[in-house]
């Protein structure tokens, strides 16, 4: 189990994780969700040892990191695919990993076998392609058959098949009881990975739920509704309280009413229809929904200071946020 | 949920945890595992040897003709002359054994593994010193063997058993196995290949020289206590003027390249990787 207290990490000015606590549990995969420089990499690096944090703590099975004694017995990170020398071979990387810890080396040709790259193994892991760099990454964090396993964006640089690999490796894992932790921007991967969400942006948690209830909470249905008499249809929604919008086809979306009422609204009013339906919010749209509040509620008390503060956090990388 | 699982040790590896001998085993395999290894220890020998060789050929007669009219034998000086040259292999050794963790990214899969950062560091220093000081005193002997041939030809030949030889060639592998230290600790405390290297190369290069320009007893202190100065003292078969006498001189080096590790041991356990 991971337990993050009040954990904070400040880089001069920008703070990256802003007072953040949260729970980890065995036996289920949590995906750790959030737009670009909202925080996971920081995060995944306090709970590694990597980053001090500049307030609060993280430990792992009640422990803060650097004092485990069998590290990659209890924790197994995939940090990122290029964590690594490239001037030695597949086999190398894994060899100096294991004898630090102490794992046997029949385990290393294991790993190597279990991530595909056997044939590979004699191969300089600097003219590895980002796929394969990831999967090397993640057989080192394989290698001591860790309780606790964390991934970084794994799916980065990976083949479809590589994709569902993947992600039956973390259900596997989380199935044997162990604890899964695995960031991603990808509200659409986590639904088909993670059985609970851990949502983050610009640094602060803003959802810690069960994949299945944070679908029934945050996505949010209309009515999408085709009429020759769109503009007087709106009028009526309008009169009735609703919300109305339209999308760019001049179709009309009613927000939060069933497809009955705007049927009945249209029928008692004489107004043809020619299309009528219910809509679901993707997944994608209620992260993004989600992710967009918390800016606003971040900048609603103090205006942004720079045009890279006001862009939301959902959108293309600033260059503030690719920095490290 | 509240009952944290156990962290149960694997059926995999009962015995599977850190210990100091196994991150020196796992130092061993990194150095060991890289092709610039192999390059930059053959890159101190060659160039030691073939420098000490040649300049003891050139300047064999020189000498025997100097010795000849009663004048100062430069002999000694000629048997480990190469090693000036080839020591800049020891300490780019010594400053890629961190740098090298850093560009590639590498620093965040060890400290990973391996979360005791001193520890860590105290594995690498002490597998370095261990490949420099073999292959150090190896080259020494080498150049010595080499170097002694071309003046023996002229009768000016120093015996391995005359006072100061054997210390001196052993020196060599001593002085190399702390230079690579030296520029270990400017790498940890840098974290950057040209910069570290360049450093390391001015101080000893550069500066050790121009400080003896300094005139009076402070200049002479300041030119004596410069690392390099200090170090080399313990290769020569006899101590130059000014300088230190060689233990006491490799001392002082080893007391400097102890306290930039200690440094770099704080700056590494603080900083984030
Ligand atoms: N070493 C650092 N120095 C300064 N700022 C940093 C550093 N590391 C991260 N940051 C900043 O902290 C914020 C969070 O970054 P982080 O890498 O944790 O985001 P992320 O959620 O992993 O994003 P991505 O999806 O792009 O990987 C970003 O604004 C980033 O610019
Ligand atoms: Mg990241």
């Amino acid at each position: 189990m991971i337990v993050a207290e009040s954990l904070t990490k400040r880089y001069g000015a920008k703070t990256a994780v802003d007072d953040v606590s949260f729970e980890v549990h065995p036996g289920r995969v949590t995906g750790f969700l959030g737009p670009n420089g909202a925080g996971k990499s920081t995060t995944m690096r306090m709970i590694l040892g990597l980053d001090r944090p500049s307030a609060g703590r993280v430990t792992v099975d009640g422990r803060a990191y650097r004092d485990l004694s069998a590290p990659m017995v209890q924790v197994g990170a995939l940090i990122d695919a290029k964590a690594l020398h490239g001037g030695r071979t597949a086999r190398d990387h894994l060899v100096v990993l294991a004898k630090s810890n102490g794992i046997p080396l029949t385990r290393v040709d294991e790993v190597l076998d279990i991530v595909g790259l056997t044939s590979v193994a004699k191969k300089r892991s600097g003219g590895f392609s980002l796929g394969m760099g990831q999967r090397l990454g993640i057989a080192g964090a394989l290698l001591g058959d860790p309780r606790v396993l964390l991934f970084d964006e794994p799916v980065n640089g990976l083949d479809p098949e590589g994709i569902l690999w993947i992600r039956n490796l973390m259900k596997r894992l989380a199935g044997e009881g162990r604890t899964v932790f695995v960031s991603s921007h990808l509200m659409s991967e986590m639904a088909l990975t993670a059985d609970h969400l851990l949502v983050i942006g610009r640094g602060r948690i803003l959802a810690d739920t069960g994949v299945a209830q944070f679908i029934a909470e945050n996505s949010v249905s209309h009515v999408k509704v085709r009429s020759p008499q769109a503009d007087r249809l709106a009028e009526l929604a309008a009169a009735a309280g609703w919300q109305v919008s339209r999308d760019p086809a001049g179709a009309l979306l009613v927000q939060e009413v069933t497809t009955d009422q705007v049927g009945d609204l249209a029928g008692h009013n004489g107004v043809f229809l020619h299309e009528l339906a219910k809509v679901e919010a993707s997944l994608e749209e209620a992260f993004m929904r989600l992710t967009a509040d918390s800016v606003e509620y971040h900048t609603g008390g103090t205006p942004p200071k720079t045009a890279a503060e006001a862009v939301p956090g959902w959108g293309p990388p600033t260059v503030a946020d690719r920095i490290g | 949920m509240t009952t944290t699982a156990p962290a149960a040790p694997t059926a995999l590896a009962p015995g599977a945890r850190l210990t100091f001998g196994r991150i020196l085993d796992s130092e061993w395999a990194k150095i060991k595992t890289v092709r610039s290894t192999v390059w930059t220890l053959l890159a101190l020998f060659v160039v030691s040897v073939l420098i000490s060789w040649g300049i003891a050929a050139l300047a064999a007669s020189d000498v025997a003709k100097d010795v000849a009219e009663g004048k100062k034998n430069d002999a000694p000086d000629l048997l480990t002359v190469g090693v000036a040259f080839g020591q800049i292999a020891a300490l780019v050794l010594g400053v890629m054994s961190m740098t090298a963790e850093y560009s590639t990214g590498m620093i965040r899969t060890s400290l990973t593994a391996v979360p005791w950062r001193a520890s860590m560091l105290a594995a690498k220093a002490l597998v370095l010193a261990l490949v420099l000081f073999v292959v150090g005193a190896i080259t020494g002997f080498c150049c010595y063997f080499l170097a002694n041939l071309m003046l023996d030809a002229k009768d000016v030949g120093i015996a391995l058993g005359d006072p100061g030889v054997i210390r001196s060639l052993i020196g060599t592998g001593l002085y190399l196995a702390v230079l690579g230290l030296f520029g270990m600790a400017l790498g940890v405390l840098l974290r950057h290949t040209a910069g570290a290297i360049t450093l390391g190369i001015a101080l000893i290069f550069v500066v050790g020289g121009v400080v003896g320009l300094i005139p009076g007893k402070t200049g002479d202190w300041i030119a004596k206590l410069m690392p390099a100065n200090a170090g080399s003292q313990v290769m020569s078969v006899e101590a130059a003027d000014k300088m230190f006498r060689p233990w006491p001189g490799f001392a002082v080096f080893a007391a400097e390249t102890l306290i930039l590790l200690l440094l770099g041991t704080l700056l590494l356990e603080k900083r984030d990787a």
